[in-house]
């Protein structure tokens, strides 16, 4: 294939549309790596002359800021960090193992294929914010309120249909022959599924994990209402930063700001072209 | 790495597992192993699922709030909340209005935007893979980072301001979040931004996937690339350009992070979407059960909206989705 130049009015739309889609990355990365004198600046400083660590160095020691002569962040990040880590993981494992026993035996045994995309849909549509009071609610009656594994419940079940309809597509994918030629090596359902199916969509397993990865790294309103005091996830430990300091604290907000992005653009890079089939339950395969 | 192992594992065991079969290699009949697989998904789906939402549907008949003891006591009031919120409460209704305008300008300038782009990457150009990841990169960053951050971009003294006063003097520069047309612009200008590379993901495989005998046979018969695209090529990406649309509104109407993160609903509720509203009735004024009918009226009208839009493409949907 022979790559050409672009003609000079496209490749000027094209860098256009690049600098508005990366302007907003390059000023959060800036404002992290500003000192605390930089980062409300009037007019606002671009690319900090004198660059630093200290905001990174202040989201684990929240002291460190102060030789700076700020105060303020009485809270270090650590937990949040760990938080994020430990309830996307495990959540992420549990969505996936579920969604991948759920998938074939939907794509191969086709047990209620109809209706169950509606009653997915309707779950994906109704208002978090409304399906987090019962959660509430049910939470503290059986004590998993402000505890990892409510969270981690929550998470798996949220993302099952995500992993569900993704992976089933990629069984789609795989020609039911395969399968049967094993059974009739003389294994059985099972075992043609456990040593046939899945080794042949690896692929697409480590392309649904990520993509659960990033859902359960992104969740924000059920970890901000049913987090107190023991657990905390990065979302919810920057919206308490600004909260709390009315959003003055710009250069530490944006250094966790980076800590979070920077796991996500990397797993999104690796799957970038299986981004479409986890987005649309399968629906689009690239 | 994980999933490798359990399979070596398991690898070793088929010579046992069948034998004791003998000759039905199918052992397990078909329908027990339908239910056998599918049963775990069915559990989490029912407990973490349904069950909250049956819980969530009593509530919203009854004038239940925790100040008023366990959820069993709370006094049936049939559709009082109901008709409160679609006679009433001004407040919802308005919330309602708002987030389907922001929901119908966001859509149309992401489907836009993203198809300009996509039309753009059907031709071969070098750095086109690389220019192909960057521009998927607003996608991929947490909806509460993309809030924060372009909180700071709208700041009166930030980077988009300094750009306006660049172009247009000082007096062009308005503080962004203290008037309400100016608020509900950087909502919009925000969601498009995280949200383009979606649509435009979506389009460009859809219109990779365009078969290419129509448009030669088109292309033959004397049509100007105008009438290509316009009669042939967008009629085949119609039910692609549905998915995309039907995907987004799903999640634009729950649109909340980022609002949270940029305005929290203000000035006043000028920003006030739906589910800020709820999240704002059930966790700041703790009337779960107004909330939570609030919250069924939403998924009653999305399902709605989903239901007209799938329609003229649902037998196409169910032919990939099966």
């Amino acid at each position: 294939m022979h790559a050409k130049k672009l003609s000079l009015p496209l490749a000027l739309l094209m860098a256009a549309a690049l600098v508005i889609v990366l302007f907003p990355v390059f000023w959060i990365v800036m404002t992290a790596i500003k000192p605390p004198t930089d980062w409300n600046a009037s007019p606002a400083i671009w690319m900090p002359p004198h660059p630093t660590f200290i905001n990174f160095l202040t989201l684990f020691d929240p002291d460190a800021i102060r030789a700076y002569g700020v105060g303020g962040v009485s809270q270090s990040a650590t937990k949040a960090v760990f938080g994020s880590i430990l309830a996307s993981v495990i959540a992420t494992a549990l969505s996936v193992a579920i969604g991948l026993i759920s998938a074939i035996g939907i794509s191969r045994y086709g047990n209620g294929s109809r209706a169950t995309p509606l009653i997915i849909l309707s779950g994906r549509m109704f208002p978090p914010a409304a399906i987090a009071v019962p959660f509430v609610i049910i939470f503290s009656n059986v004590g998993l309120t402000d505890s990892y594994a409510g969270l981690i419940a929550i998470y798996a079940a949220v993302t099952l249909p995500f992993s569900t309809w993704m992976l089933k597509s990629f069984v789609d994918d795989l020609p039911r022959e395969i399968e049967e030629a094993a059974m009739i090596d003389g294994r059985s359902r099972l075992m043609a599924h456990l040593t046939v199916t899945i080794p042949l969509i690896r692929g697409g397993l480590f392309a649904t994990t990520m993509f659960i990865f990033i859902l359960n790294w992104s969740e924000f309103m059920f970890a901000l209402v049913l987090s107190y005091s023991n657990i905390s996830t990065i979302p919810v430990q920057l919206a308490k930063y600004v909260t709390a300091t009315a959003g003055t604290l710009y250069g530490v907000q944006a250094a966790l700001a980076v800590l979070a992005i920077v796991p996500l653009v990397i797993v999104g890079y690796l799957i970038q072209s299986h981004l479409a089939r986890g987005m649309t339950f399968g629906a689009i395969k690239q | 790495m994980h999933d490798l192992s359990t399979i070596e594992v398991t690898d070793a065991a088929p010579a046992v597992a069948t034998s004791p079969r003998g000759a039905s290699r199918k052992g397990i009949g078909i329908s027990a192993m339908a239910r056998f697989l599918t049963l775990p998904g069915q559990i989490v789906s029912v407990l973490v699922l349904v069950v909250p939402l049956l819980v969530a549907l009593y509530m919203s008949f009854t004038d239940w709030s925790p100040t008023r003891g366990s959820l069993f006591d709370a006094q049936f009031v049939g559709f009082e909340n109901y008709s409160e919120l679609l006679i009433w409460d001004t407040r919802f209704v308005y919330a309602v209005i708002r987030t389907v305008l922001i929901s119908v300008v966001c859509l149309s300038l992401e489907f836009v935007f993203g198809l300009g782009l996509a039309v753009l990457f059907l031709r071969e150009f070098r750095g086109k893979s690389i220019l192909f990841s960057a521009f998927l990169t607003p996608m991929m960053i947490l909806p509460v980072v993309v809030g924060y951050t372009f909180w700071m971009l709208f700041q009166a003294n930030g980077p988009i301001n300094q750009i306006i006063e660049l172009l247009v003097g000082p007096q062009g520069a308005p503080e962004w979040f203290r008037s309400a047309p100016f608020a509900v612009t950087a909502v919009v200008v925000t969601e498009v931004w995280h949200w383009t590379p979606l649509f435009f993901l979506i389009l460009l495989s859809g219109l990779n996937s365009v078969p290419e005998n129509p448009v030669r046979a088109a292309v033959i018969l004397g049509a100007s690339p105008r009438q290509v695209f316009w009669c042939v090529i967008l009629p085949m990406l119609k039910p692609v350009i549905i998915v995309a649309f039907v995907i987004r509104s799903m999640e634009i109407i729950k649109l909340f992070d980022e609002v949270f993160m940029l305005t929290r609903g203000g000035p006043g509720s000028a920003t006030e979407t739906i589910s800020l509203y709820i999240y704002k009735l059930a966790f700041s004024d703790f009337q779960l059960a107004y909330g939570a009918a609030a919250a069924f009226i939403v998924l009653l009208g999305s399902l709605l909206l989903i239901h007209l839009l799938l329609t003229p493409v649902r037998d196409q949907l169910l032919e990939t989705n099966r």
